[in-house]
């Protein structure tokens, strides 16, 4: 059948049909090596775990042949050998940014591509409420991951993700602007945050993560350096200002203001406070009907002050928090009730500071919240 | 490389020589004999095509690895880029003919799924096993027969354990063992993950006994144990666990279906009682865990006194609080279903869902109320609304190590018991020596007497037969008469 064609083709062998004859062919090795470009480098697929019985911050070999699975091989992890340095990047140490998400931002997740660590060194953890709102989040969430560590360059790619969903008790319930900061939803709000907190990194930290960052799902705009210039400090808890850029009417241009209140110094006005209150009530930041006159972080930043200007802190907030995994390994927690009178954030500083880690605070080194 | 190199390699010319070399005539369309010889063009022509495939060959290759290698040595910043992307080419080329495995980077969990329940061996609830261990190399074959027997399904059990600052073979033989146990051959004992964590504390307390349990010891010693256990965890716990089962590995006794047992109550933290066999003259038996106890107003009030960063320890004279423990509440012969509620946890084997941890209950490492680690532990749980329940008839027993005191009290009970011997060894000697004295004389008076006795009986037998003797002398006479008297007849 292919003979005449053949030979009627073949006849006329000049070097014009050997050319194309070769482009062809390199044509389609072309496609057949690049239908395996979601695949992974050899380094990246040598650290991977064996076995899906494995930490969850790193990858791990999926059996794509049949054949029952092994029992689990005996892993050693020696936390002697992990480093907690002030140079993470010289050290290639392994970062867990968390992130307790209840909407999705495709701006939040254009930054964390943006940032410059090396991915492969990145693992991001989610996790997000099993409600109607929560279910269009992990949707949205897991297309963007689909396409990232699917079909995205691999250096875009991060090391390994970890989606986890929770019916938290109570509910986090509507995430309106208004309605969030009523002071009286604020303790249910911040104690069911403060679960899903937790929940969130002690299932997921690894034996091998030295640092770990918290970042919301609002904050939609930090440095792309932030990790590296976050460790650079070498504490043990650090927290980089949380503003938010808006439109200011009055001057007709883009203008910035303080977002998160929740990093502070503490005030003797707030303990006075505090010895009056019951012993499961809580201090908030932000409310008039509540004046503690602690020192907020929020208002010491200054337009020509240093970038990497330190302050100690009292309380923090969870906008961005870089933390080192000792803190979290010694049993630092986000506390659901009232621990001296804080919650969540607010005391998870106090409970690093009974273990021994005091927080501190970047009041110029600025990251952007969402404005809605 | 290797394979796609080949490939094109051969693949080019064979299809492009092959099919110029075919035979077919040139410069004649149509020609329906294809089979007749033809030679092929002239030299010039031939060398001509050659060289244009070799060059096409070239370019090709070059072009490959211009792609492979150019865009990942370019933008990547790793150190190894340039090497590892030729590494890449090379296992993607061996991977495409026989790939059995792919990387997979994420991972989905909905945690409503490991709540925890009664019945978790059905559900294949996974659960943590968390053991820490310091210079336990003596107690580990017991631990590992105590888990080899453990009726929960074992495929189902992940095992953590965490090696801190050991000076003996702890590690080498933990991890033989478990090797071992991974390799055995019925399937059905094989365990689910098992991490062997190291990690030293630089602990200071030894781990004897008396440094162990002098009250002076205790706030620092419970601190860092409770960082210990902080640390096991946190490098253990995954998100598919649903219970979390911490055990010493110093427990003697314990029932095979303890982890049933305790899971069917469906707590969220729960506690048998634990006491130890104890010798015959100690009484047999003794409460061994303390810290397992309900509040007490004394002991609340005792707290307010104290500084912030005091610990309350359970069981020494220095801090008198008056709670009702678990220990104490023990009836040989109660119930073993009883539930008690409690506020402090002793560690030697607590069953509590993974949720207990996730929800951020740990084992504080500073002053909680007044408490640390286990029973800082059952506080905590308290204060976020967990339910902690002790079974105060449900017993394991904990091996029973002698105290500074017990050795000494045995060492006092030992010399006594020599000096016992020692009297009773002399009064023997004694009574010998006694009996050696005296022994001869009744020996001799024996003697004497059985002499004696010969003596008499000789004579008496002498005498009966002098007697006997007469008589018959007499006989004779008096048959010698009647022979006289006969024979003088006839």
């Amino acid at each position: 059948m292919a003979r005449p064609m053949g030979s009627v083709r073949l006849k006329k062998a000049s070097p014009v049909t050997l050319a194309v004859g070769t482009a062809l062919c390199i044509f389609i090795l072309y496609f057949l090596l690049g239908s395996s470009t979601p695949d992974f480098s050899a380094s990246r697929k040598a650290s991977a775990a064996a076995h899906p019985l494995s930490p969850p911050t790193s990858p791990f070999r999926r059996s794509t042949g049949g054949g029952k699975l092994k029992p689990p091989p005996v892993t050693h992890y020696n936390l002697n050998n992990v480093t907690i340095t002030p140079k993470p990047l010289e050290n290639r140490e392994n970062i867990l940014l968390l992130t307790p998400m209840a909407r999705f931002y495709p701006a939040y997740w254009d930054n964390l591509l943006r940032l410059q660590y090396p991915h492969e060194l990145i693992t991001l953890g989610f996790i997000l409420p099993k409600t109607k709102e929560g279910n269009e989040a992990t949707k949205e969430l897991q297309k963007r991951i689909a396409k990232t560590q699917k079909y995205g360059p691999e250096r875009d790619r991060f090391k390994s993700i970890i989606i986890l969903r929770e019916d938290i008790d109570p509910p986090l319930v509507s995430q309106d602007e208004g309605e969030r900061h009523k002071m009286q939803n604020q303790k249910i709000r911040r104690a069911a945050m403060a679960k899903a907190r937790n929940s969130l990194v002690f299932s997921t930290l690894g034996p091998d993560t030295s640092w770990i960052l918290w970042l919301d799902a609002d904050v939609i705009e930090t440095p792309p350096t932030i990790i590296q210039d976050l460790a650079s400090h070498d504490q043990a808890v650090i927290a980089p200002n949380c503003f938010q850029r808006f439109w200011n009417a009055d001057k007709k241009e883009m203008d910035e203001r303080p977002y998160d209140f929740n990093n502070w110094q503490d005030s003797d006005t707030a303990g006075d406070l505090a010895k009056k209150m019951d012993p499961d009530d809580i201090l908030l930041e932000g409310y008039a009907e509540m004046a503690t006159f602690r020192t907020l972080m929020a208002y010491l930043s200054k337009e020509d002050g240093r970038l990497h200007e330190e302050v100690p802190l009292d309380g923090v907030g969870g906008a961005a928090l870089l933390v080192k995994a000792d803190v979290h390994r010694d049993g630092a927690m986000f506390p659901s009730f009232a621990f001296y009178h804080l919650i969540e954030t607010e005391g998870f500083a106090k409970m690093a500071k009974r273990l021994g880690w005091q927080p501190f605070g970047l009041p110029n080194y600025k990251v952007y919240h969402y404005n809605e | 490389m290797l394979p796609f190199t080949s490939s094109g390699s051969k693949a080019t010319p064979r299809h492009h020589v092959g099919g110029y070399s075919n035979g077919y005539p040139r410069g004649k369309t149509f020609d329906i004999s294809p089979h007749r010889y033809q030679p092929r063009g002239t030299t010039v022509q031939r060398r001509r095509t050659q060289s244009l495939v070799r060059v096409a060959l070239v370019a090709a290759v070059l072009f490959l690895i211009v792609y492979f290698c150019w865009p990942r040595g370019g933008r990547s910043s790793s150190s190894s880029s340039a090497s590892s992307s030729i590494l890449s080419v090379l296992s993607l080329g061996l991977l495409s003919g026989g790939a059995d495995f792919q990387l997979e980077t994420v991972r989905y969990h909905d945690l409503s799924n490991v709540q925890g329940t009664a019945r978790g061996w059905e559900r294949e609830e996974r659960i943590l096993v968390c053991v820490p261990l310091r210079d336990a190399e003596a107690h580990l074959p017991m631990f590992f027969s105590h888990l080899r027997n453990l009726t929960y399904p074992h495929h189902l059990m992940d095992l953590a354990f965490l090696v801190s600052d050991s000076k003996d073979k702890t590690l080498e033989v933990l991890t033989a063992s478990m090797e071992e146990m991974q390799a055995w051959e019925d399937e059905k004992m094989h365990f689910g993950e098992i991490s062997i964590i190291e990690k030293d504390f630089g602990q200071v307390v030894n781990q004897d006994v008396e440094s162990r349990h002098g009250f002076a010891a205790q706030a620092g010693r419970r601190k860092l144990m409770a960082r210990a256990r902080n640390w096991l965890l946190t490098a253990a716990l995954r998100p598919y666990h649903s219970w979390v089962y911490w055990r010493d590995v110093d427990v003697e006794t314990a029932p095979f279906t303890i982890l049933e047992d305790l899971m069917r109550h469906n707590k969220d933290v729960i506690v048998p009682n634990v006491w130890r066999p104890l010798p015959e003259w100690l009484g047999g038996e003794q409460p061994y865990d303390l810290n397992s106890w309900q509040e007490s107003d004394t002991a609340l009030q005792l707290a307010e006194t104290l500084d912030e960063d005091a610990v309350i320890v359970e069981g020494y004279a220095e801090y008198a609080t008056y709670r009702p423990h678990l220990a104490y509440l023990r009836d040989p012969y109660g119930d073993p279903d009883v539930e008690m509620e409690l506020d402090g946890v002793g560690g030697v084997s607590i069953l509590a869902k993974a949720r207990v941890f996730r929800y951020g209950v740990h084992f504080p490492a500073f002053s909680f109320e007044k408490h640390a680690e286990t029973e800082g532990f059952g506080k905590m749980a308290r204060k976020m609304d967990f339910s902690v329940i002790g079974l105060p008839h449900y017993t394991i027993w904990h091996a029973y190590e002698p105290s500074v005191d017990d050795i000494q009290h045995m060492e006092q009970m030992k010399r006594e018991q020599l000096a016992l011997e020692q009297a009773e060894k002399e009064k023997a000697e004694k009574a010998m020596k006694l009996k050696e004295s005296f022994g001869d004389t009744t020996g001799q008076w024996e003697q004497d007497r059985t002499k004696l006795q010969d003596f008499a009986l000789k004579e008496k037998k002498e005498t009966a037969a002098a007697a006997a003797a007469a008589v018959a002398k007499n006989k004779e006479k008096v048959a010698a008469t009647e022979e006289k008297e006969s024979g003088g007849k006839t």
